[in-house]
């Protein structure tokens, strides 16, 4: 008898540890990330109250690396504000933004009529503040064409393939080809996938072909094609520079410059695909909350430093 | 003697199989040591506002710790039911049905369920106790049917002396066989964390976040997650092998030295139950 | 009696498994009825998902995860039975515990990495000896899973052939049978049922793993041609599911045709399991089926 109610406390006592461990770990938890607010806290107390806030973002892959990396470059600058982020896609950021769910969206496209209409319905007032610059980039693989064979295409040609009206590319344009085209799309919610279809497919009220492959984000894009004789896809513009990626020049439409990405034709928007990266919120930020805060961080040449390394533009000067 | 060489050829392509499975393990740790290089003990303690792993490896013993502490009374209270209290019957037979049914739920329609449920419903959000409650629906069948191996296998003469000396049931079964099959309950609920601590798809939408600081201060928080972490370190961020590697090296260490405690606790333990014998 | 508010407390944690399933019916299905009430049948037999034009016809989804398990079977069972077969009866005891413990160490990776090494590594290498323009396809996806399946198949049958008794195998080879003939004839037809069990505890696993299938398996919602054609992407229920729903605005159409799939999904493995288990433990016993759910049980 002895034996067995020894056993049986052996196992009170691992369950009683468990819980004192997670017990201590909460308040661990909290004393931990309890830094000591820093800056000038004592000069102005009445701008103290940001400094131990918190606030939650939401949305768009493509902007989530700028999110993540300014996340943390704020945080441990002041080291008592909290900062969430997590992904969900471009959608994901809007319906949170009208749930009310999340402080900031992330938005790699401009709210779609049926979430304007949501937004109206619901008195969310949306804010758009851009916060970087990118450009859509097609990219296709080197099976199909390189520097020496350069491949131009219009919107609508692009259009064309991603609607399935061309299978082969050779119908696309002689001297390319007999192969089957491998087109590669990102999944529905993606901005990225929204600003593309908004330009090549669109305007001609073209659907994307049921035969598309589709992809949860730029590193998988590119790695498609990378990997995949004869496919095309679209990535944002940190992601096309590659030695086994083949970026295509686009034209508006067959009686304009084909143009090719650059830092310079997006920032002069003559490249024909470029497009604003957003921070959403559902009011006019407060000024002087977090909310206004960090969006003032990621505008700053600090934030901005970050948005570069993560393979976006800068914001223009303002002229 | 021919028919022993036709043998000997059998033998041998019945080891292809086991070379194929032992050659996959190799080329699967391999890749994962290929993450070796990225790891340094200070990056485990280290913020992962400074580039760290701390948060996200508490993360997932939070999660795996609070799992446990619901899934394992649940699970021990239906295993006692089922070995001491159930009469063979439709309801049993029911009730046994079901548990292997839970066990068989896609972890996609379990994170289904526990986001329109737990989070939704109940309006836990993204949170931490969201995240509990749906890894317990994936502990508890392990659970149960560890505890209920554990407890048949000790001896019903200790019950029956107890009742004999007039305890009530309950007190008897406490006191006699839940105290014996301890070690294989508690071995099963750390068989369990095993398990459901690489999960991944259940627990995306009902608790986790990328980045937030430091650990969640109330179940109601959302948390970091090694194996989230993971998926979008390599869906998103587009990051390198290496750095992946090194993650998923420090998740597959915490699942192998709970599976590894496990068994070593239930080893030890049976030396010392003469009675298992 | 006194005992009666335990009894009580002990069959309402026994029933928390069918509480549970019950309420995922509800739940899961009752998401699910605004695209499955605006699709009716179609919803299963359709043969276009297209999110952007609102159509939801689940065939080629349904049809993508047939395909990509029935080919992981077709792979795991030849690999786990011959692996369990060697392991338990060929191998000496010394070595025996090493390599079972190696392959229960396959079970312990994580599904993301397994994509992630399938990702960069398998799929080029279909892609390559294949002469494909592109790697990630049912084949693909079921070599990897078959993999992932092969620990619980392993495991249970390793477990079931040690377990015939050594007195059958020496009266046979007493009698003047080699090692293979006892083998054949009285240890594998000894632990068939106990076999059976372990590769539909195997199946299931199969059939919901997501994370792992949706990096490699293509992604593409059409039914291939021709249809038994494993080296063509696919678009298994799992994956959509795993790739729409953190983008599916709540409560649209999109979400609503996501639970749909969910439950057709629940209700597949529910109907699968069932069967298994009532095929299954008619020879073997419940319990010992029940013992290899705890041990083996899926992620």
């Amino acid at each position: 008898m002895n034996k067995m109610s020894s056993l049986g406390i052996s196992t009170v006592i691992a369950t009683v540890g468990m819980v004192v461990f997670l017990v201590v770990g909460f308040v661990a938890g909290y004393y931990i990330s309890m830094g000591q607010p820093s800056g000038s806290s004592q000069a102005f107390p009445e701008d103290s109250a940001w400094r131990s806030a918190s606030i939650k973002l939401s949305g768009s892959t493509t902007v989530l690396p700028i999110g993540n990396g300014s996340a943390i470059a704020f945080m441990n600058k002041y080291n008592a504000t909290t900062v969430t982020v997590s992904g969900g896609g471009t959608g994901v950021g809007y319906s949170n933004i009208l749930d009310k769910q999340v402080d900031i969206g992330m938005a790699s496209r401009e709210p779609k009529q049926t979430e304007i209409e949501n937004a109206k319905s619901k008195g969310v007032a949306l804010w758009l503040y851009p916060i970087a610059l990118d450009g859509v980039c097609v990219v296709v693989n080197p099976s199909v064409a390189n520097t020496s064979f350069p491949l131009n295409l219009t919107l609508q040609e692009i259009g064309k393939i991603y609607a399935g009206m061309y299978t082969y590319w050779d119908e696309v344009k002689t001297g390319l080809p007999h192969q089957q085209i491998f087109t590669v799309v990102r999944e529905p919610g993606s901005g990225t996938r929204g600003t593309f279809e908004e330009f090549t497919m669109t305007p001609w009220k073209y659907n994307v072909t049921t035969a598309a492959n589709t992809r949860q984000s730029n590193p998988e894009v590119k790695t498609t094609v990378e990997n995949t004789q004869y496919s095309i896809g679209y990535v944002g513009f940190g992601f096309h520079v590659s030695p086994n990626l083949h970026t295509v020049a686009v034209a508006k439409d067959n009686l304009s410059q084909y143009i090719i990405p650059s830092t310079s034709n997006i920032a002069s928007r003559t490249y024909p695909m470029s497009r604003y990266l957003y921070f959403v919120t559902g009011s006019r930020s407060i000024s002087g909350s977090l909310t206004a805060r960090f969006i003032d961080f990621v505008l700053s040449p600090e934030g901005q430093q970050i948005v570069e390394s993560t393979g976006f533009l800068k914001l223009p000067e303002t002229p | 003697m021919g028919r022993k060489n036709g043998e000997t050829l059998i033998f041998v392509s019945l080891g292809v199989p086991t070379a194929i499975c032992l050659a996959a393990f190799a080329w699967i740790a391999g890749s994962l040591f290929t993450g070796i290089g990225t790891l340094n003990p200070a990056l485990l303690t280290t913020s992962v506002l400074q580039g760290g792993y701390f948060e996200m490896i508490m993360g997932t013993i939070y999660l795996l710790l609070g799992a446990a502490a619901i899934a394992g009374p649940i699970g021990l209270f239906a295993s006692i039911y089922l070995v001491e209290y159930a009469r063979p019957g439709k309801i049993t037979a029911i009730i046994d049905q079901s548990i292997n049914n839970l066990a068989g739920v896609p972890s996609i329609v379990i994170g289904l369920f526990g986001y329109t449920f737990f989070s939704k419903q109940l309006g836990l959000g993204v949170s931490l106790a969201a995240g509990w409650l749906t890894l317990t629906l994936m502990m508890l069948p392990i659970v149960i049917r560890g505890s209920e191996e554990s407890l048949r296998m000790v001896p019903g003469a200790f019950k029956e002396a107890a009742l004999a000396l007039g305890a009530t049931k309950w007190k008897a079964v406490s006191s006699t066989s839940v105290s014996g099959a301890a070690p294989g309950i508690v071995t099963s609920v750390i068989l369990g964390m095993a398990r459901v601590a690489g999960e991944t798809a259940a627990i995306i939408a009902v608790s986790c976040v990328l980045i937030t600081r430091g650990l969640p201060k109330s179940p109601l928080e959302p948390v970091m997650a090694l194996s989230y972490n993971l998926f979008v370190r390599i869906i998103a961020l587009g990051e390198s092998a290496q750095e992946v590697f090194g993650i998923a090296l420090i998740l597959f260490a915490i699942v192998t030295s709970f599976a590894i405690f496990g068994i070593v606790l239930r080893t030890y333990y049976r030396r010392k139950q003469p009675w298992l014998r | 009696m006194k005992d009666e508010p335990i009894t009580l407390l002990l069959f309402i944690c026994a029933s928390f498994s069918i509480i549970i399933l019950f309420l995922m019916l509800v739940f899961v299905a009752r998401e699910g009825t605004l695209a499955l009430s605006q699709f009716g049948p179609n919803f299963l037999i359709g043969q276009t998902w297209d999110t952007n034009a609102n159509l939801y016809g689940a065939l080629p989804l349904i049809y993508g995860s047939i395909m990509v398990v029935a080919g992981a079977l077709a792979f795991a069972i030849p690999l786990g039975v011959g692996t369990a077969i060697f392991v338990s009866e060929v191998l000496p005891f010394s070595v025996r515990d090493i390599v079972k413990s190696i392959i229960e160490l396959l079970a312990s990776v994580p599904s993301v990495i397994y994509g992630f090494i399938g990702m960069i590594m398998l799929v080029p290498a279909v892609a390559y000896l294949f002469g494909l323009n592109s790697g990630a396809t049912a084949l693909t996806a079921s070599i990897l899973l078959s993999i992932m399946s092969v620990p619980t198949i392993v495991g249970v049958s390793g477990e079931v052939i040690s377990a015939v008794p050594k007195e059958y195998k020496e009266a046979a080879l007493g009698l003047g049978a080699t090692k293979w003939q006892t083998i054949k004839h009285v240890v594998l037809p000894i632990s068939k049922s106990g076999i059976l069990a372990s590769v539909m505890l195997g199946l299931g696993r199969a059939i919901g793993e997501t994370i792992a299938v949706l990096m490699v398996v293509g992604n593409v919602a059409r039914i291939p041609t021709p249809f038994w054609n494993l080296l063509a992407p696919v678009y298994p229920i799992t994956s959509v599911i795993a790739i729409q729903m953190a983008e599916a605005a709540v409560g649209s159409l999109e979400y609503s045709a996501l639970f749909g799939l969910g439950l057709v999904l629940f209700i597949i493995t529910f109907l699968v399991n069932t069967l298994a288990d009532v095929v299954v433990k008619g020879k073997v016993g419940r319990r010992e089926v029940s013992a290899w759910v705890g041990k083996m049980a899926r992620r």
